[in-house]
C-alpha cells in the first residue's frame, strides 16, 4: 500500500469513527415531547427544514410564555427525525422516534406517501399525529390518531373553482375554457379528478388541455404549445417538482402565453421561485393553498423573517407552527402529556382563539370522526411584486387581488 | 399532423438530446477505457452546475463560457480521485470482480458528494438568470429555445473536440489503445493506469461542462442528478460501449425518442417510450448502435 | 450445518432484542439478505449482473398488496400470486435479454422496473396504502408483535439459504459457475447455457418477490412505485452483496448484517441532529470497505485465512517416461473403419475474407486424424464450424449419418463430440476437479457421480493429485492435460483438439502424445490441429492439409509431407526450388 493510499484509508477510518455530534441536550423528565418526522436530508430537505423552523418558533414562544400551564409549566421539546428520501427511511424515522421516548404527539411528513406510512406507525403506537397533507386518502383509512388540518384536495378543487369563477366574473372575464396541467403526485391527482370528471362541466367550462406527466419532465414545449394553441382562460397547475415547474413557467413566458395560472398547492409560492425566474414572470400567478399568513399575522411573519432570514413565511412553517400550538392547547385541555389523552382532547376540541386557530382559516378548529378539520377552506395566494400574499377570502386577505389577462 | 408540428417535435427532441449527449460522452469515456460504472457521474455534473453558478454570480461570467471553464479544475479533480481511490481498486486481477468493487466505490462517492453539498451549500435551489432561457429563435413556424440552442451547439463543439482529441492526438490514441486492449497497450509502453486517470479526469470534466450548459435553463440543487442519471446510462449503452460518437448519438436519440413518443403515448408514459426503444435497439443489435461486436471463439 | 447456525443466531437475536425499532432493523437485515441471496443466484453464481432485480421485488409487493386491497385476499396467498407473476416476468424478460452480455444485460434489465414504475404511476397506484385490518391482523400479515415480522423474514431467509445451498451443490450450480467463468467453454462441455440461465433467473425471481411482499407489509405500510421498483432497491441489494461478497451464500448475509445496522446507527446517532452527515459517513464506509476488500468481505477474509496453504503445491512434477504408459496402435486398417464424421464442402467467410472454401474430408472411427496447415489456414475456424460455434455459408457436417450443421455447441457436445481450445479456456476460479466435473455433467447424473467420473478422467491423464488445486499456478502442460480430461469427461466418441501441443517442451509434447494415444485406445477418436508438422507425423494416422481455407492434401503422413504443394505452402516456392523435396518429414520446420 502506497503512503498516499495508507493516508487516505486512515482518513476514511477516522471519518467513520467520527465522534457522535454531541450528547443529546439535557431533557427534564416532565418535558412534553413533540416528534417532527420530515425530510431533513436528500431531495426534500428544504421543505423539511422549513417545517422545522416553524415548529421551533412555536416551541420557543410557548416555552417563553411559561410552557403548558396545566402541566405546571412543562416545557415543550422537539424531537426531530430525518425522513430522508424514501418511504423506508421515513417510516424508520417515525418508528425510531416514537419508541425511543414517550412522545405526546407528532407532526409531518411533507410527502403524502411518507405521511401515509408515518401515520400508520403513529396509529399503531397510539400517538396523535397532525399533518398538513391535502391528499384525501390520508383520512380515509379509519384511523383514530391522524388529524388532517388542511382541506382535502377534492374539496379544495370545488371551493377553488367557485372562487376563481367568481373572481373572473367580477372582473368581466368569465371563464369558458380551462386547462389542467400537472404531475401525477397524489395531491394533484386528487385535485384534478373531480374537476375533470364533473366540476368543470357543471359550470359549463370546456376542458381544452389535459396534460399529466410523470416527473421529471424533460421539456415543457409540447404542453405549452397546446396552451398557446387553445388559449384557456384559466390553467390549473400542479407541478410539484421544482425543476419541472420552472421549465413550464419559462416556456410560458417564452411562447408568450397569456393566461391565468392557478397553482394547486403551496409549492408554487416559495422564495426559490423568485430567485430562479424573477418577480416579473411570477406576477399575478395564483395558488390554492391550505395556509398562508393572514391579515393580523404581520407580527408573526416579521418574527419569522428575522429569526430565519427567509424572505417571507409560507405554508410549511406556518402549519407546523399552528400544529405545535394546537398540540399545546390539546395538552392544556387534557391536563396531561399522555398521547391517548391528547388524542381524545384533539378529537373533541373546538378552538376559536389562539395562534393555532388564527392561522388555520377560517379560524375555527374542530375535527370530524375521520380526523378531518371541519369547515376547512383553502386560501388563494397571489404573487405580487415578488412576494406571495393572501388575496382570498377577502376578509383575511393581506392584499387585494389583481386580475387581468 | 402538420409538417411544421412534426418538425417542432423533432427539433425540440434534438435540442433536449444535445445536452444529454454531452453528459453521456463523459460516461462513455469512463466506461470505455476503465470499464467503470460511475455511479457518481451525475453528481459531478451537479458540482459543475454549482461551479458555473459561482462563476456567473460572483465573477459575472456567462454560463456558456463558465461551462468551459469548469473543465480544467474538474479534470484535475478527476485525476486526483482516480489516483487516490479508484486506482486502488482496479488494475490487475479479475475483470469481473473489479467492476463490482467500483460500483460500490463510486456509489459511496456519490453519497458523500450529494450529502456534503446539501450540508455545506444548503438544499435551497439556485438558478442562473439568463435572458435567453425564456427567449426563442423563431425559424419559420418553429420556435427554438435560445438557451437550449446555445447549449446544443456548445455540446456539439465539445463533442467534436473530444473526437479530434481521441483520433488525432497521441494522448487520445493512447487512451483508445488502453481501452481496446490494456495488455497490448502496456506492451507498447503505454502507462495504462495513467490512461485510466486521464479518462476519468476527462470524463468528469465533460459532464461538469454539460452541467454548466444545463445550468443556463435548469435550476441547481444538490440532488439534481437524479433527473438525468438513468438517461445518461441508457444513452451510453444505446450508443454502444466504448464508442464516443455512439454515446453522442445515443443522447440525441433519447431526446428525440422522448419527444416523438408524445405522438403515440400519453405524456405520463413519455419515458416508457425511451426505455422500450432502448430495449428494442439492444435486442436487435446487442452491441448497441455503434459498438463493436464481442469477439467469438 | 452452518446454515442452521446462522438461522439459530437470527432466532435468538429476535428474542433478545426488545425495542420495537431494533426489531425493525433486524427485519430489514433479514429481508435485504434474502433479496441479496436472490440476486446472487443470477448475478453471483451465473455471473449475469442484473440491475433490474427490483422488478421482481416490486411485482411481489404490488401483486400482494393490490390483491389484499381490492379482493381482500390474504397476503399469505397473495404472495404466491406475486411469485407466480414474478417468475412469469423472469421468463418474459430473460428470453430476449440473455443474448446480451455483460453491462448490456445489466442495463437492459434495469429498463424493466423503470417501465413498471412509470406504468404504476400511470395506472393510479402511486400510493397504495395497505388497509389496516384490525379484526384479523394475522391473516393479513399485520402483526402487532414486531417479533412476528422478524421471524417471518428469518423464515424466508432460511428458505432462500437452503435453496441457494442446493443450487450451489447441484449440477445447475456447476453449470452456472462454468457459464460465469467462460460461457463458450461451458457450451462446448455440454452446458445448455440459455436453459441454465433461465432456470437460475426464475429461481432468483421467487425469493425476490416474497421479500418484496413482506417488505411492503413489515416496513413500508404504503407501497409506492419508487419504493419497490426504484433504484434505491437495487442499490441496497448491490451494496449488501458486493460488500459481503458475491457468488457465495454468506456474502449477502455478511453484507446485510454489517451495512444495515451501520446505516441505522448513523441515522440514530448523527442523522437526526446533523442531517446529511449520516450519508457522508455511510458513503465513506462503503468506500473504505471496497478499498480494503474489493472482492467482498467474505472472500477477503477467506483468502487471508486459506490463501497461503493452497499455493504450496509445487509446480515441478516429474514427467512420466513415455514408454511405460504407451498404448498399442489399433489393428484394423484406417480405410475399413466406419466414418464417424463427414465434412462436406464447408465454406465460411468473415467480412469478405474467405476463411474456408469448400473443405471436405471425413473422420473414421478409432483414428487419429491430424489437420495441419500454416497460420491463417482456417483450422480453428473449421473446428468452430464442426463444434457449432459458427454457421457455415455452404456445406454440411454429418455425424453418424445425420446432419449436425448449425446445432448449438452444447447439443453437439452431448451427441458425442468434445473440444479443447487453442487459447485455453479454463474456469479459473474452479478447482481442477470442478473444471472437469463441468464436463462430466454433460451426461447428467448427480454431483457424486460426476465427481467419480471426473476423478477417473484425471487419473487417466495423470492429474489426480492436482484435483483440489485452482488452475492458476499450474504449468501449461498440466493445464492442457486438465482441458483434455475435462473434454474426456463428457464421454465423447470424437474429440477435436486445437493445438494441444502449443507451448510445451519436448517432454511435454511426448507426454501429450501418450495421453492422446491413451484416449484413442479408450475408444475415443481424435482429430487434432497442429501447425508444426513434425509433431503430428509420428502421432497421426492420416493428415489433412489446409492452406488459405482450402483443403490442399489428404493422406498418410509420409505421402503428404513429400507433396510439393504442401511444402510450398509451409516453406515457400523459393525453398522448394532451392532445396528440392525433403527426404524426412523432420526437415519440414517452417
Amino acid at each position: 500500500m502506497s503512503l498516499l493510499s495508507r493516508a487516505v484509508t486512515l482518513a476514511l477510518a477516522l471519518l467513520l469513527a467520527l465522534p457522535v455530534v454531541g450528547p443529546p441536550p439535557a431533557v427534564a423528565v416532565d418535558d412534553v415531547k413533540i416528534a417532527l418526522v420530515v425530510p431533513l436530508s436528500g431531495r426534500w430537505a428544504r421543505q423539511g427544514q422549513l417545517k422545522k423552523m416553524g415548529a421551533e418558533m412555536a416551541i420557543d414562544e410557548i416555552n417563553a410564555q411559561g410552557g403548558i400551564k396545566a402541566l405546571g409549566g412543562a416545557k415543550i421539546v422537539l424531537r426531530e427525525a430525518d425522513a430522508g428520501d424514501s418511504v423506508e427511511k421515513a417510516v424508520s424515522a417515525a418508528q425510531r422516534v416514537l419508541t425511543r421516548e414517550k412522545i405526546s404527539a407528532g407532526i409531518g411528513s411533507w410527502l403524502s406517501s411518507f405521511t401515509l406510512g408515518v401515520t400508520e406507525v403513529a396509529e399503531r403506537q397510539q400517538v396523535p399525529w397532525l399533518t398538513l397533507s391535502y391528499a384525501d386518502n390520508i383520512t380515509e383509512r379509519g384511523f383514530k390518531y391522524t388529524f388532517q388540518t388542511s382541506p382535502v384536495s377534492s374539496a379544495q378543487a370545488e371551493q377553488a373553482l367557485d372562487l376563481v369563477v367568481e373572481l373572473a366574473k367580477r372582473n368581466n372575464q368569465p371563464i369558458r375554457k380551462a386547462a389542467l396541467i400537472g404531475d401525477n403526485t397524489a395531491a394533484t391527482v386528487f385535485f384534478f379528478k373531480p374537476l375533470r370528471e364533473k366540476l368543470l362541466q357543471a359550470k359549463g367550462i370546456e376542458l381544452v388541455v389535459d396534460e399529466v406527466w410523470t416527473p421529471p419532465l424533460p421539456d415543457a414545449t409540447s404542453i405549452v404549445q397546446k396552451l398557446r394553441a387553445t388559449q384557456p382562460d384559466v390553467v390549473f397547475y400542479g407541478a410539484t417538482n421544482f425543476p419541472d415547474s420552472i421549465q413550464v413557467l419559462q416556456k410560458v413566458k417564452e411562447f408568450g402565453v397569456k393566461t391565468h395560472i392557478q397553482g394547486v398547492g403551496a409549492w408554487l409560492v416559495t422564495p426559490e421561485y423568485v430567485k430562479t425566474v424573477g418577480k416579473e414572470l411570477l406576477d399575478n400567478i395564483q395558488a390554492v393553498v391550505a395556509a398562508h399568513p393572514l391579515k393580523g399575522q404581520e407580527e408573526l411573519v416579521k418574527k419569522f423573517v428575522q429569526r430565519t432570514g427567509e424572505p417571507f413565511m409560507t405554508q410549511d412553517p406556518l402549519c407546523s407552527y399552528a400544529h405545535v400550538w394546537l398540540i399545546k392547547e390539546a395538552a392544556e385541555q387534557a391536563k396531561s402529556a399522555d398521547p391517548k389523552a391528547i388524542r381524545d382532547a384533539l378529537a373533541k376540541i373546538d378552538l376559536t382563539t389562539g395562534p393555532a386557530a388564527s392561522t388555520l382559516s377560517p379560524g375555527r378548529i374542530r375535527f370530524d370522526e375521520r380526523g378531518r378539520r371541519i369547515g376547512a377552506v383553502p386560501l388563494i395566494v397571489q404573487w405580487q411584486n415578488g412576494e406571495p400574499f393572501t388575496v382570498v377570502p377577502v376578509n383575511l386577505a393581506t392584499r387585494p387581488v389583481v386580475w387581468h389577462k | 399532423m402538420v409538417a411544421s408540428e412534426l418538425t417542432q417535435y423533432v427539433v425540440t427532441g434534438l435540442l433536449v438530446g444535445g445536452v444529454y449527449a454531452l453528459m453521456s460522452i463523459g460516461l462513455a469515456l469512463i466506461f470505455g477505457v476503465m470499464r467503470v460504472v460511475n455511479f457518481a457521474q451525475g453528481d459531478f455534473m451537479m458540482l459543475g452546475m454549482y461551479l458555473t453558478y459561482y462563476y456567473a454570480v460572483v465573477l459575472g461570467i456567462d454560463p456558456l463560457v463558465g461551462a468551459l471553464v469548469t473543465i480544467p479544475p474538474f479534470f484535475v479533480v478527476g485525476l486526483v480521485l482516480h489516483r487516490v481511490f479508484l486506482a486502488r481498486v482496479t488494475g490487475g486481477g479479475d475483470p469481473n470482480r473489479e467492476m463490482d468493487a467500483q460500483l460500490i466505490l463510486t456509489l459511496g462517492m456519490s453519497l458523500i458528494i450529494t450529502n456534503a453539498t446539501t450540508m455545506i451549500l444548503s438544499p435551497m435551489p439556485r438558478a442562473i438568470r439568463t435572458a435567453y432561457a425564456t427567449q426563442a429563435f423563431a425559424v419559420g413556424p418553429l420556435l427554438l429555445n435560445q438557451a437550449r440552442t446555445y447549449a446544443f451547439f456548445m455540446a456539439l463543439c465539445l463533442a467534436a473536440a473530444v473526437y479530434v482529441f481521441l483520433t488525432r492526438t497521441d494522448l487520445g490514441k493512447a487512451l483508445r489503445a488502453a481501452a481496446d486492449d490494456p495488455e497490448a497497450a502496456s506492451y507498447q509502453g503505454i502507462n495504462v493506469r495513467a490512461m485510466h486517470g486521464v479518462a476519468f479526469g476527462v470524463g468528469i470534466a465533460l459532464v461538469a461542462a454539460a452541467g454548466g450548459l444545463l445550468a443556463t435553463y435548469y435550476p441547481i440543487e444538490p440532488n439534481v442528478a437524479v433527473n438525468f442519471i438513468v438517461l445518461m446510462f441508457v444513452a451510453v449503452v444505446l450508443g454502444g460501449l466504448g464508442s464516443i460518437p455512439g454515446a453522442f448519438v445515443g443522447g440525441l436519440a433519447i431526446g428525440l425518442v422522448q419527444s416523438l413518443t408524445l405522438l403515440v403515448l400519453p405524456l405520463q408514459l413519455q419515458n416508457v417510450g425511451v426505455f422500450v426503444a432502448f430495449l428494442l435497439v439492444l435486442y436487435v443489435r446487442p452491441q448497441g448502435l455503434f459498438g463493436r461486436r464481442a469477439r467469438t471463439v | 450445518m452452518p446454515i442452521l447456525a446462522v438461522v439459530a443466531v437470527g432466532f435468538v437475536l429476535s428474542f433478545v432484542v426488545t425495542e420495537r425499532y431494533h426489531h425493525r432493523v433486524l427485519t430489514l437485515v433479514f429481508l435485504w439478505a434474502t433479496m441479496g441471496l436472490a440476486w446472487n443466484i443470477i448475478s453471483g453464481y451465473a455471473g449475469q449482473i442484473s440491475f433490474g432485480h427490483q422488478a421482481f421485488f416490486g411485482i411481489g409487493a404490488y401483486v400482494t398488496v393490490l390483491l389484499a386491497a381490492k379482493l381482500k385476499l390474504t397476503p399469505w396467498l397473495g404472495m404466491l400470486g406475486g411469485v407466480g407473476v414474478a417468475v412469469l416476468a423472469a421468463v418474459l424478460i430473460g428470453t430476449p435479454t440473455f443474448r446480451l452480455a455483460g453491462i448490456y444485460f445489466g442495463l437492459a434489465t434495469l429498463a424493466y422496473p423503470l417501465i413498471f414504475r412509470i406504468v404504476m404511476d400511470y395506472l393510479g397506484y402511486q400510493e397504495v396504502a395497505i388497509p389496516m385490518m384490525r379484526e384479523q391482523p394475522g391473516l393479513f400479515m399485520q402483526f402487532t408483535e414486531p417479533r412476528a415480522f422478524d421471524l417471518l423474514a428469518l423464515g424466508i431467509l432460511a428458505a432462500t439459504l437452503v435453496m441457494s445451498r442446493l443450487i450451489e451443490t447441484s449440477r445447475l450450480g456447476y453449470s452456472l459457475r462454468a457459464i460465469k467463468e467462460n460461457e463458450q467453454a461451458a457450451e462446448a462441455m455440454g452446458v445448455d447455457s440459455f436453459r441454465c440461465k433461465m432456470i437460475a433467473y426464475m429461481l432468483s425471481a421467487a425469493p425476490a418477490a416474497v421479500a418484496g411482499a413482506v417488505y411492503a407489509h413489515a416496513i413500508l405500510f404504503v407501497v409506492t412505485p419508487e419504493a419497490v421498483f426504484g433504484v434505491l432497491v437495487i442499490v441496497q441489494t448491490l451494496t449488501v452483496c458486493l460488500v459481503g461478497g458475491a457468488g457465495t451464500l454468506w456474502g449477502p448475509i455478511i453484507g446485510a448484517a454489517i451495512m444495515i445496522p451501520v446505516s441505522e446507527i448513523l441515522d440514530t446517532t448523527m442523522g437526526d441532529r446533523l442531517p446529511g452527515i449520516q450519508g457522508v459517513v455511510y458513503g465513506a464506509a462503503l468506500m473504505a470497505v471496497m478499498m480494503y476488500a474489493p472482492e467482498g468481505l467474505y472472500w477477503r477474509v477467506r483468502s487471508m485465512l486459506l490463501g497461503r496453504t493452497r499455493r504450496q503445491v509445487s509446480a515441478v512434477r516429474p514427467v512420466p517416461a513415455a514408454a511405460e504408459v504407451d498404448a498399442p496402435a489399433p489393428t484394423v486398417p484406417a480405410a475399413a473403419r466406419p466414418v464417424l464424421m463427414d465434412v462436406r464442402g464447408i465454406s465460411k467467410a468473415f467480412l469478405g475474407l474467405q476463411a474456408l472454401s469448400d473443405v471436405s474430408f471425413n473422420v473414421r472411427e478409432g483414428e487419429i486424424l491430424g489437420i495441419i496447415g500454416p497460420n491463417g489456414a482456417g483450422k480453428t475456424t473449421l473446428f468452430n464450424v464442426l463444434n457449432g460455434f459458427l454457421l457455415p455459408e455452404r456445406g454440411e457436417v454429418h455425424w453418424l449419418g445425420k446432419s449436425i450443421t448449425g446445432l448449438q455447441p452444447h447439443v453437439v457436445c452431448r451427441l458425442g463430440i468434445g473440444r479443447t481450445f487453442q487459447v485455453m479456456r479454463l474456469f479459473p476460479h474452479l478447482t481442477v476437479l470442478e473444471n472437469v466435473m463441468v464436463g462430466a455433467f454433460a451426461h447428467g447424473g448427480s454431483p457424486d457421480h460426476a465427481r467419480a467420473s471426473s476423478l477417473a478422467a484425471l487419473d487417466l491423464v495423470g492429474l489426480a493429485d492436482r484435483a483440489d488445486v485452482v488452475p492458476t499456478g499450474l504449468t501449461t502442460l498440466d493445464l492442457r492435460l486438465m482441458e483434455l480430461a475435462r473434454c474426456l469427461a463428457t464421454r465423447p466418441r470424437l474429440i477435436l483438439l486445437d493445438e494441444p501441443l502449443a507451448g510445451l517442451s519436448t517432454d511435454g509434447v511426448e507426454l501429450m502424445a501418450v495421453m492422446i494415444r491413451r484416449a484413442r485406445s479408450a475408444a475415443v477418436t481424435v482429430a487434432i490441429i497442429e501447425h508444426t508438422i513434425h509433431a503430428l507425423v509420428k502421432l497421426a494416422d492420416r493428415l489433412v492439409v489446409l492452406d488459405q481455407g482450402r483443403r490442399l492434401a489428404e493422406g498418410l503422413p509420409g505421402e503428404v509431407t513429400r507433396t510439393p504443394a504442401v511444402i510450398e505452402a509451409y516453406l515457400g516456392t523459393r525453398w522448394l526450388s532451392r532445396h528440392g523435396a525433403p527426404q524426412h518429414a523432420e526437415d519440414l520446420r517452417p
